[in-house]
């Protein structure tokens, strides 16, 4: 068990900042991300023994918090927005989240936007990917395609290769 | 431009971005992460030493585990009938710190939230829980400038500190912490609970074969036809 718990100390202490700026990348909100990934991070030390199996510990806990996201916009549309509060969060906002490409890419449907994250940001193979998400390679490769393709039509200027952060 | 293009652009593009985020760093412990899973893990194992030794109700067996509790924790509601089968037969436990933290734990569906609400209040926390969509009409949500830090400060579930309107979803058996020392003057704390077992996305949930308890918590203005006091 110290064992374990050493592992993970070591894991959490390496990945954490990793993470939590992949999933701020993905959610656009601090506090919500900070959340995400705490909770991602806390499920993984429950699952500690599997999650160390994994080939690629960083992408569960990526994946898990971007699940809980799922979650939560889900229960979120069916409740009343206090914009109040969601204007407090936007305020503090650290800089770096609001290019177009950034925008796009948080439009996208979830699971292009898990492809893209796992594939691009965490620079996983098709595999590996496809094990995380627990979809056949054939279907990472086809969200790719179609996440990458959508993002082309919202920002043109990839075609150009023109700075787009 | 082709895909293999394409992808090196936007992956050139996102890892700009995140780079951008060298300033942002996760704030929360380790030992705080690990602490709320070894929490429930020790609950777990009294529970599974009470069942061997024939102890026939969960009660005696939760009580054990959590000394410094109320009357509530120590006889922790069961929210529905004994079975006679199973060693842990509380839905739910509240347990009262030394250090005045209140402790919730779920461990089967919530079936009673007036039980869970007249236990916190019992322990000094104004406090309403209901069902989601059931929530007391009488309660108006706590006008707080500090919101969402506020929240962030009066509870926690594990590492998961409470985002601005706190929706957490908690496995069951991973408890939530609440401290009644931060709740600012004139507030009190709403629970919502979903009602039934949500399916929930795919995923690898830890606790027990993917069932999560969906509870929604928000600060709302202490009055007693809302939060008892």
């Amino acid at each position: 068990m110290e064992k374990d718990r050493r592992e993970f100390e070591a894991f959490y202490t390496a990945a954490r900042d990793h993470c939590l700026r992949v999933v701020l990348i993905s959610v656009g909100d601090r506090h919500l991300a900070d959340d995400l990934v705490a909770e991602a991070f806390t499920r993984a030390w429950a699952s500690w023994r599997k999650v160390r199996g994994h080939p690629a510990p960083h992408a569960w806990v990526v994946r898990t918090a971007l699940n809980l996201h799922v979650s939560w916009w889900r229960r979120r549309r069916r409740e009343v927005a206090l914009a109040s509060l969601d204007e407090a969060v936007d305020a503090s906002q650290p800089p770096g989240l609001d290019s177009s490409l950034v925008a796009a890419l948080r439009r996208l449907p979830a699971r292009q936007r898990e492809v893209i994250v796992l594939r691009l940001l965490l620079d996983l193979d098709t595999a590996t990917t496809a094990q995380t998400l627990g979809m056949p390679s054939g279907t990472v490769a086809s969200h790719l395609h179609r996440g990458l393709a959508a993002l082309r039509r919202e920002i043109p200027a990839l075609d150009y290769q023109e700075q787009i952060i | 431009m082709n895909d293999t293009q394409l992808a090196d652009a936007v992956k050139s593009g996102l890892t700009e971005a995140c780079d951008s985020l060298s300033t942002v760093h996760m704030a929360v412990p380790a030992s705080k992460i690990m602490a709320s899973v070894d929490r429930a893990r020790r609950h777990r194992r009294v529970g599974t030493l009470a069942g061997t030794a024939g102890l026939a109700a969960a009660a005696v067996a939760v009580g054990v585990a959590l000394p410094a509790s109320h009357p509530a924790a120590s006889h922790p509601a069961a929210s529905h009938p004994a079975n006679g089968t199973n060693a842990r037969l509380a839905a739910w436990t509240v347990t009262r710190q030394a250090d005045g933290t209140i402790e919730v734990s779920f461990f089967r569906q919530l079936r009673d939230p007036a039980a869970l609400q007249a236990a916190l209040r019992a322990d000094g926390l104004p406090a309403s829980v209901t069902f989601i969509g059931q929530q007391n009409s009488a309660c108006q949500p706590y006008p707080s400038p500090q919101h969402p830090g506020v929240i962030r400060r009066v509870l926690t579930h594990g590492g998961f500190t409470g985002n601005p309107l706190a929706r957490v979803v908690p496995p069951f058996h991973i408890p939530i912490l609440i401290y009644p020392a931060a709740l600012p003057s004139g507030a009190g704390l709403q629970i919502a609970v979903m009602r039934g077992i949500p399916p929930g996305p795919a995923g690898p949930w830890p606790h027990p074969k993917g069932h999560n308890l969906v509870t929604e918590m928000s600060l709302v203005k202490a009055s007693p036809q809302c939060t008892g006091s």
